[in-house]
């Protein structure tokens, strides 16, 4: 057992700290909020220049090679810093396309993801807003050597500049929920898809995603057809696992930052980091980081290895969206009025913990799932 | 990162396992954690037994170096303590094997080493803790009961408290003011006393539920010699700092935690309430699955804290923020397990109880933890100050 860094980590963790500070600035933060596109192309083309996109591809298909381990590092320092775009949507999308894609599939598009030239993006929830498979209604219905789908997605993260869309639909109504459900690679191109931004608090461009009769090839289908739900599944799990790894860079963050300032600020000839009132909490925000960070190298060792970790994806979820919204609103808190200034960096992370939380799955939703893993009936 | 174990720690561990399972089977009826060693004679005995079966194995001396014995690494401890917590065993004295022993390999001179290492690996003497004072709780170094160098030995007079076990234990160790007069953190001495000698007093205190595991301890001109201390004269606090860096995992208390959550899934699975079982509840379900994650932390945790220490890198913070976790989990496990018992949920062991009434138990032990070795506030205090810089108070 060693839960330290490899020399490998290390590197990869200083490269992004340090490429993150100068290329993405709060301000360029706050800037990307107020666009259209919600990220940087000029960023995103240096970022596929260090390999970020192609991280967990495997170089025969273009990437580094790395394991899942290596890109919670990554994605830990982006937690800290805050990097908005499509990295992590196009990360989850390489999941399946890496398990589930045929040879072609994967010749065609992994070594576009590595090259930064393919943004892809997943279309999972519906209007119910909710991660399991009696959510997904939209229809993909077979008409020759094609299928046409029609129905309308939300909540579909930077669908307004992905270029491909991963989408979740029902082919067959099945016994179960989990049965008939396909998964389908989508020109975002394609005749008969819109799309429209949602306002969320994180502005983090999730988008409605209308279908309006699309044309799909057959050839186009991700995995097997009715059987697309264990795909999803293990999308959420390592998307999940991924998601952590973001809070935590962003709960450490707000611990540091909450740190300096209760050390700066003077209110009654003292430092306000003097009163234990402050303390106190400073120390339970820090137990709540390490804890929450300890639990996720954790599992990221699990799934790294290949090992059933489904139990402790949701552990591990269903924590630290609790950690990462009460962290950051303490950091609001303790920093007080100025912290609940739209100039202030901590809203950008509290307003984020809420993001953090829904996405691949909110706390009760990973609960349950612990709840059956523990062996209740 | 890497937590794989290796295959030799495999075959440990697995030892470990069977070991402990096979003593969970002598466990008399009373027994119902650690802390009901030191309230009921059964239960001290099946103590003592668990201790001479773990020294047959040489498992009271893991990580020792082998001039004393010694066997395994900190890790094959770690996977010991795990073991151990899983099934509830006993046996290893808190105060001898798991304080006192990596204090003096740490401190203690060759000849103490010589003379009180053996009987702690053979499982022969039992050791108790005499730290606090009716007015030297947190504060400890304000501790005011004297040590009195007169040639060859030190004279004591004065009070301590909350010594756990001592009414059971052979031997003691504590802090004493040796020089009076001298400045604080640098007038006591580390000191080790026959819990038979003259003079003594010891005095079970009723905890809140009547049990008796601690006491309060009277010295009344206790004549010890002076050849028994660890570290130097009147820097006994750096000893204490020393001490109070051990064993601080708490990967023991967490397992049996776990041991608990799945007895009480069981449980939850079996009985029914409006007619379907309490495990079929939403609000149980959610319920117990936050305490399952607040678990798997508490243990990556502890891992953490013993990768440091299988390193010698010790880190306070986190020793600190495991202990305030894993004893606050304690708490809230006892609050919802009593919660889902519904009315029994206070009812003490009898043919009444579910689950041997361990909840009803819980319910109040959990403060053992909480309060003990350095309250949870007291370890706040140490991650704001010594962590993260913070102003301290003088």
């Amino acid at each position: 057992m060693d839960l330290r860094f490899t020399e490998t980590q290390e590197i990869l963790k200083k490269m992004a700290r340090d490429f993150l500070t100068t290329e993405c600035p709060k301000t360029l933060v706050r800037k990307l909020e107020q666009s259209t596109e919600g990220y940087s192309p000029e960023v995103w083309k240096k970022m596929a220049e260090l390999g970020w996109m192609g991280l967990i591809i495997p170089e025969e298909y273009g990437g580094m090679g790395y394991s899942f381990q290596d890109l919670v590092v990554l994605l830990e320092e982006i937690g800290r810093n805050i990097l908005p775009g499509p990295l992590i949507a196009t990360i989850t999308g390489t999941f399946p396309i890496l398990q589930a894609g045929t040879e072609e599939q994967k010749k065609t598009l992994l070594p576009k993801i590595a090259q930064g030239e393919l943004i892809v993006t997943t279309a999972l929830l519906e209007a119910e807003g909710v991660f399991d498979a009696s959510g997904i209604a939209v229809k993909a219905t077979p008409k020759g050597n094609d299928f046409i789908i029609n129905g309308t997605k939300l909540f579909v993260e930077m669908a307004h500049i992905a270029n491909c869309i991963l989408c979740v639909t029902r082919t067959k109504d099945g016994t179960s929920p989990e049965k008939g459900i396909t998964l389908f690679i989508v020109d975002s191109k394609t005749p008969g898809i819109s799309w429209e931004v949602m306002p969320t608090i994180a502005a983090d461009k999730l988008c409605e995603v209308r279908f309006k009769d699309v044309n799909v090839p057959k050839k186009n289908i991700l995995g097997k057809i009715d059987e697309g739900w264990p795909i999803v599944e293990m999308m959420l799990r390592k998307g999940a696992i991924a998601k952590c790894a973001e809070s935590i860079g962003a709960i450490e963050t707000c611990v540091e930052m909450t740190v300096a300032y209760s050390k700066e600020r003077v209110q009654y000839e003292r430092p306000i980091g003097a009163f234990q009132a402050v303390q106190h909490k400073l120390a339970d925000m820090w137990t709540a980081m390490e804890t929450s960070r300890y639990l996720v190298y954790e599992v990221a060792w699990v799934e790294s290895e290949g090992l059933p970790c489904a139990k402790e994806a949701s552990m591990a979820k269903a924590y630290v969206n609790e950690v990462y919204k009460d962290v950051s609103k303490w950091a609001v808190r303790l920093h007080g009025a100025i912290a609940t200034s739209a100039d202030h960096d901590i809203p950008l992370y509290y307003r984020r913990s809420k993001a953090a939380d829904i996405a691949f799955g909110n706390t009760d939703f990973h609960r349950e799932i612990v709840a059956q893993k523990i062996g209740l009936v | 990162m890497d937590l794989a174990l290796t295959d030799e720690q495999k075959v440990r561990k697995q030892e470990f396992y069977d070991v402990c399972k096979e003593l969970e089977k002598r466990k008399p009826p009373n027994f119902l954690g650690f802390e009901t060693i030191y309230e009921d004679d059964k239960c001290w005995e099946y103590n003592l037994h668990c201790a001479k079966e773990f020294a047959k194995k040489g498992w009271l001396a893991l990580g020792w170096p082998p001039e004393y014995d010694g066997k395994g690494d900190m890790m094959d401890r770690v996977l010991f303590a795990e073991a151990r917590g899983y099934y509830g065993i006993p046996g290893v004295d808190i105060f001898g094997v798991q304080m006192l022993a990596p204090t003096l390999l740490q401190a203690a001179s060759e000849e103490i080493k010589r003379k009180f290492l053996p009987p702690i690996a053979r499982g022969e003497v039992m050791w108790c803790e005499l730290w606090s004072e009716p007015n030297a709780g947190s504060d400890l170094a304000s501790l005011s009961t004297t040590a009195i160098r007169k040639g060859d030995e030190y004279v004591i007079n004065g009070q301590k408290t909350w010594n756990t076990g001592a009414h059971k234990a052979d031997w003691g160790f504590g802090v004493f003011k040796t020089d009076p007069a001298g400045r604080k953190h640098h007038n006591m001495t580390f000191i080790l006393l026959d819990m038979k000698t003259p003079g003594i007093t010891i005095r079970p205190i009723p905890y809140l539920d009547g049990h008796a595991p601690y006491c309060e301890v009277y010295f009344d001109d206790v004549h010890v010699p002076a050849k028994n201390i660890v570290g130097q004269e009147h820097e006994g606090w750096a000893v204490v700092n020393l001490l109070a860096g051990f064993e601080r995992s708490g990967i023991s208390e967490i397992m049996t935690m776990i041991r608990g959550l799945e007895d009480l899934v069981e449980f939850c699975n079996e009985t029914k309430r409006h007619g379907q079982p309490l495990a079929k509840d939403p609000l149980i379900r959610n319920r117990l699955a936050e305490l399952a994650c607040g678990l798997e932390a508490a243990r990556a945790l502890a891992y953490r804290v013993a990768d440091l220490q299988n390193r010698n890198e010790m880190s306070l913070m986190d020793a600190s923020a495991g202990k305030i976790f894993f004893s606050e989990l304690g708490e809230r496990f006892a609050f919802l397990a009593t919660d889902i018992l519904g009315p029994y949920g206070q009812v003490k062991t009898s043919r009444w109880a579910p689950l041997d009434g361990v909840w009803e138990r819980m319910f109040h032990e959990h403060f053992i933890t909480t309060v003990s070795m350095g309250t949870n506030e007291i370890q706040r205090n140490i991650i704001a100050w010594y962590g993260l810089g913070l102003p301290r108070i003088r």
